[in-house]
């Protein structure tokens, strides 16, 4: 919540030598958030007076716990503990409740109150003479933000800046009634609010009705315009109503009216504040619209708030404040602060002042109230040891992950980070299967995507211009879980509920899961006739770093390659036309077989014997195959190669070895002699 | 036979000397090497002389040889070198370079990986939760109330999906915050945590992209205070931003925090005194705070025994606010311009 003050207005409640921008500071620091202070300027042309720097205005953010600091009073009342906190002199001087003759006759209409909507009304009927408020309530007003309209509604936002309770000001004439019925509206109810727009209600708005079922009043937000003030009116009612927060934010929220008023009214403001905002607002109403109290002051008060004590020990405070702090100076803080404190034993018991209850529940809203006066800056800063010599593994799942992305870095390629959410067109397969989003913010960005690759061509279409494109992407792909199988499996131990465990019986139980979210590696290259085999390389090179062996890449359906690990489907590559080739790989099964183990083979002490031989092939025929075939045919081979093709000449590097022997030329030949044997036999090969 | 042995040495070292490249090398080496050279047929004749002097004769044969094969080495590599020489005279070193190829790291994984290994050296071990949520981990453990503005529809993304009967509405989770919620069920005390994530709210302008990082820090133990909050954070801004670099707290209001603090961090153009830039000398970094004792009990935790404190701060933020960066609209970290991309 955002609020202006005026600083001249602020000293009538607080007495210091200290400077705006001094004030300022302190409050920041110990209290609330204060933007610039700015010397005054007048916002709109039609007020007089006042140079710029005669005034000046503190532009502060209330956190929404603090409804109370949206008054003049209120911050003066924070400052003075903020400022003599920190050792700069300050008082507070509080509003004084003026002394108000009541008028003769009784309060002339019947307020029939819900509870449940309504903690409190105060109100009173006067004779007005209507008029431009006086110079000085205009620019304090205007300073402040607030718009200056006439004397009567002046006085309900002047009284609400400066006491911190919204008022509201009725033409009684206008009203006409001798009933009014506090009730929540009926869904499609009809109201037009006093600046003229229309709105449908959609029920359980907090609404005044006149008995007739004519709405009179939009309660804590806006009033209607069939009871607004105007030039004619001359006597008015003066309402102050203190409402059901929750069912305020929700009228303001759904219906989009962000008054003021409705700003304070939905945080909670404290219904004592009223007897005080009302007598000054007839005080005020008497000073500038010759104001004449006709009838007795009404006061319906169902819901006064409880006291609240909060005890604390003082070993609990400096525990968690990290310092030991003077009961005195932490008795003196609350006291400034409003709370009344009697401290006994190594304990504090204090009493919550009633316009700070909903905020000062526990001990430790206590103690934040003493560690930010008493200085965040005082307390020591000391970093807890514990667990700085806990054992972590090396090589967990990030440290793969940060080892991946570097190797691809060095391989050429840039990372890209794309939106985890996709419009329908980059959504793989149907659309049914996808995880959408129930609000989403644009079109572009509706469902969770389950496959990079989409989103890496759409990086690969944005950036037309380049001739080469290397990117990377390693990010979550979103995936519906199954639903739990049977209802039969359905009983759940009480233990595992209400520990709120995510377990697998508990999974079952609820018959829903999260989605799964699995961590991808995705890739692309776009490059004039870029070979197959430049991602088939980046693969293996990948998967070798990784000490990834046992894998296999097939033909795939779709054109382009599967690859597998262990019969695990681990990815694909994907060849997209002659320019754009992509690749995507599970990285959760690249993970479990990814490795830092090394093996030592003892390295040979006998030489080995190298050749070549070249096959002529048909072209269905794999090389894998062949090479899986030469492999078999003898265990003194070592290690076969592709070493080159040409047509439809293969040519393998084949390198024999026994590891307790220098081998003789007769054995090579032999395993030669068998080699060309079984390949010509099974692929209907000839040497070359 | 010394004197023999002698004069072959000193031939053939002069020789060696004034050879001119490897080829006239190679023939000195033959000719006092080879299978017939002089030195090889001197030795050959070795078994014929005297058994008492065959010995010492040996010895300086056998010195000779070393001699020899050691000069051709030195003239070998002396040659060589000159050969170099000549060439380097003849190229343009102002040529480029054959490189070998480099690509580039997202701004974000720099910051990631800068971030995590801050924390790791004071014991914050990495970890990573879902981001796809029950509304109870990001919402209602941590104490939001169920009418609090940030579950609302136009500042949360939900799911089209059915709530959880428990666990409420299924979202994407809008901060690191649910992974305070995650570790702590797990009941493995104490915690040191850090949990970077993607993290998502309703939301596209300047400094503001639907999809954001976040990373969280949680400690709980026996007796924690706000005094090592403050230690954690310092270390932190001074390491990530640098020793000049100032921090402090600031009172604020977080629900699932008490007492909860905002930090600044001073300006990096004016160290603090206040420029343009920051106006006041001080940037906002993020929330802070100490867990509160509803949502230690939310999971389970004693908070009589055990307490806390937490910290959730942006990736994109403490990226911006280093100095040097500076990004005019966040949304360009997203936009995947390689032109941007490639500049880091």
């Amino acid at each position: 919540m955002q609020i202006k003050i005026v600083d001249s207005w602020l000293r009538e409640f607080l007495e210091t030598k200290a400077s705006a921008s001094e004030i300022a500071r302190q409050l920041s620091l110990t209290s609330v958030s204060v933007g610039q202070t700015e010397p005054a300027r007048y916002a709109s042309a039609g007020v007089a007076g006042g140079k710029a720097g005669d005034d000046y205005t503190y532009d502060i953010e209330v956190t929404t716990n603090r409804p109370d600091l949206m008054s003049v009073a209120g911050i003066a009342k924070e400052a003075t503990a903020s400022l003599s906190g920190n050792g700069i002199a300050a008082k507070y001087i509080p509003p004084k409740t003026p002394k108000v003759a009541e008028g003769d006759i009784s309060f002339p209409i019947e307020i029939k109150n819900d509870p449940k909507l309504v903690n409190r009304i105060m109100a009173v009927v006067l004779e007005v003479n209507i008029g431009k408020s006086p110079k000085e309530i205009a620019n304090r007003l205007e300073l402040s933000g607030i718009r200056s309209l006439n004397n009567l509604v002046d006085v309900t936002n002047y009284v609400m800046r400066e006491i911190g309770h919204p008022a509201h000001v009725f033409d009684y004439d206008l009203l006409n009634t001798k009933e009014m019925i506090i009730r929540g509206s009926k869904k499609g109810e009809i109201i037009t609010t006093l600046d003229g727009k229309e709105y449908r209600l959609l029920g359980g708005d907090i609404v005044a009705d006149n008995g007739e079922g004519e709405i009179i009043d939009l309660l804590g937000i806006m009033g209607t315009a069939n009871s607004v003030v105007n030039e004619k009116t001359k006597r008015i009612l003066f309402f102050l109503d203190n409402n059901n927060p929750d069912r305020i934010r929700q009228t303001s929220m759904s219906l989009g009216i962000r008054t003021e008023a409705a700003i304070v009214n939905e945080k909670g403001v404290d219904p004592e504040f009223m007897e005080l905002a009302l007598k000054r607002g007839i005080e005020l109403y008497q000073q500038i619209a010759q104001g004449k109290v006709v009838s007795k002051i009404l006061d319906v008060y169902p819901n006064k708030p409880k006291t609240q004590t909060v005890k604390v020990s003082l070993e609990k405070i400096n525990k968690i404040i990290g310092v030991g702090i003077n009961p005195n100076i932490a008795t003196e803080i609350l006291q400034k602060l409003g709370f009344k404190v009697s401290a006994h034993l190594g304990f504090f018991k204090v009493e919550v002042p009633s316009e700070r209850i909903n905020d000062i529940k526990i001990e430790e809203d206590i103690i934040e109230e003493i560690a930010r006066i008493y200085g965040y800056h005082r307390i020591p800063s000391i970093i807890p040891s514990f667990l700085s010599d806990k054992t972590i593994p090396y090589a967990n799942n990030f440290y793969w992950e940060d080892r991946i992305k570097s190797a691809l870095k060095y391989w050429g390629y840039t990372e890209v980070y794309t939106y985890s959410l996709v419009s329908e067109d980059l959504f793989d397969g149907p659309i049914n299967n996808a995880i959408k989003l129930k609000n989403p913010l644009t079109s572009d960005m509706v469902y969770l995507r389950n496959t990079l690759v989409p989103s890496l061509l759409e990086v690969a279409e944005n950036n037309k211009a380049k001739e080469i494109i290397k990117i990377f992407e390693l990010a979550n792909t979103y995936h519906k879980s199954q639903k739990a199988r049977s209802t039969s499996h359905s009983t759940v131990s009480p233990s595992t509920v209400s520990s709120g465990r995510r377990t697998r019986s508990d999974r079952i139980g609820s018959g829903q899961n999260l989605p799964k979210e699995k961590l991808t590696l995705a890739g692309l290259i776009k490059k004039t006739g870029v070979s197959f085999f430049e991602v088939k390389g980046l693969i293996e090179a990948l998967f070798d770093d990784l000490e990834i062996k046992n894998y296999k890449v097939k033909n795939r359906v779709e054109g382009g390659a599967e690859i597998s690990i262990e019969n695990e489907n681990v990815g694909y590559i994907e060849i997209l036309n002659s320019n754009l080739i992509d690749f995507e790989i599970n990285f959760e099964i690249l993970l479990k077989n990814a490795t830092n183990k090394k093996v030592y083979k003892p390295l040979a002490k006998f030489p080995a014997v190298f050749e070549d031989i070249t096959f002529v092939l048909d072209e269905a025929v794999s090389t894998q195959d062949v090479i899986e075939e030469i492999s078999l045919q003898s265990f003194l081979i070592r290690e076969v190669k592709l070493k080159d093709q040409f047509e439809n000449a293969r040519t393998f590097h084949i390198i024999y070895q026994a590891e307790d022997r220098n081998l003789t030329s007769k054995e090579v030949s032999e395993i030669r002699e068998q080699v060309i044997s079984a390949i010509s036999s099974k692929f209907n090969a000839r040497v070359k | 036979m010394e004197n023999e042995l002698i004069n072959i040495k000193n031939n053939a070292v002069s020789l060696i000397l004034d050879a001119k490249d490897p080829d006239e090398l190679e023939h000195i080496k033959l000719q006092f090497l080879g299978k017939s050279g002089q030195l090889t047929l001197v030795i050959k004749r070795l078994p014929k002389i005297n058994p008492e002097k065959r010995r010492e004769v040996g010895i300086l044969a056998n010195e000779v040889k070393e001699s020899i094969e050691s000069a051709i080495i030195e003239q070998e590599v002396r040659i060589k070198n000159q050969e170099l020489g000549k060439r380097i005279k003849k190229i343009d070193v102002t040529d480029p370079g054959i490189r070998p190829p480099l690509g580039h790291l997202h701004l974000i994984t720099q910051a990631i990986w800068e971030i995590t290994s801050i924390f790791e050296k004071i014991g914050f071990g990495r970890v990573r939760y879902p981001e796809v949520e029950w509304d109870w981990y990001p919402f209602g453990a941590l104490n939001f109330s169920e009418n609090h503005p940030a579950r609302d529809d136009w500042e949360t993304f939900f799911i089209d999906a059915p709530p959880h009967p428990k666990y409420g509405p299924m979202l994407l989770t809008p901060h690191t915050s649910n992974g305070q919620i995650r570790e702590m069920e797990k009941g493995k005390l104490p915690i040191k945590m850090l949990n970077i994530a993607r993290c998502y709210r309703r939301q596209s302008d300047v400094s503001h992209t639907p999809m954001f990082h976040q990373f969280e820090g949680l400690a709980v133990n026996t007796s924690l205070s706000i005094s090592n909050l403050k230690g954690v954070l310092e270390y932190f801004v001074k390491t990530y931003f640098g020793e000049e670099r100032k921090s402090r707290i600031r009172p604020y209001h977080f629900e699932f925090t008490e007492p909860s603090f905002e930090v600044d961090v001073t300006c990096g153009v004016c160290l603090g005194r206040g420029c343009k830039l920051c106006k006041e000398g001080w940037l906002e970094l993020g929330g802070a705070g100490m867990v509160h004792p509803q949502v230690l009990r939310n999971c389970k935790i004693d908070p009589e025994k055990h307490n806390g404190f937490a910290f959730g701060w942006g990736v994109e933020r403490v990226l911006m606010m280093k100095e040097g960066i500076e990004i005019d609209d966040l949304r360009l970290l997203y936009s995947n311009k390689l032109e941007f991309l490639e500049q880091f």
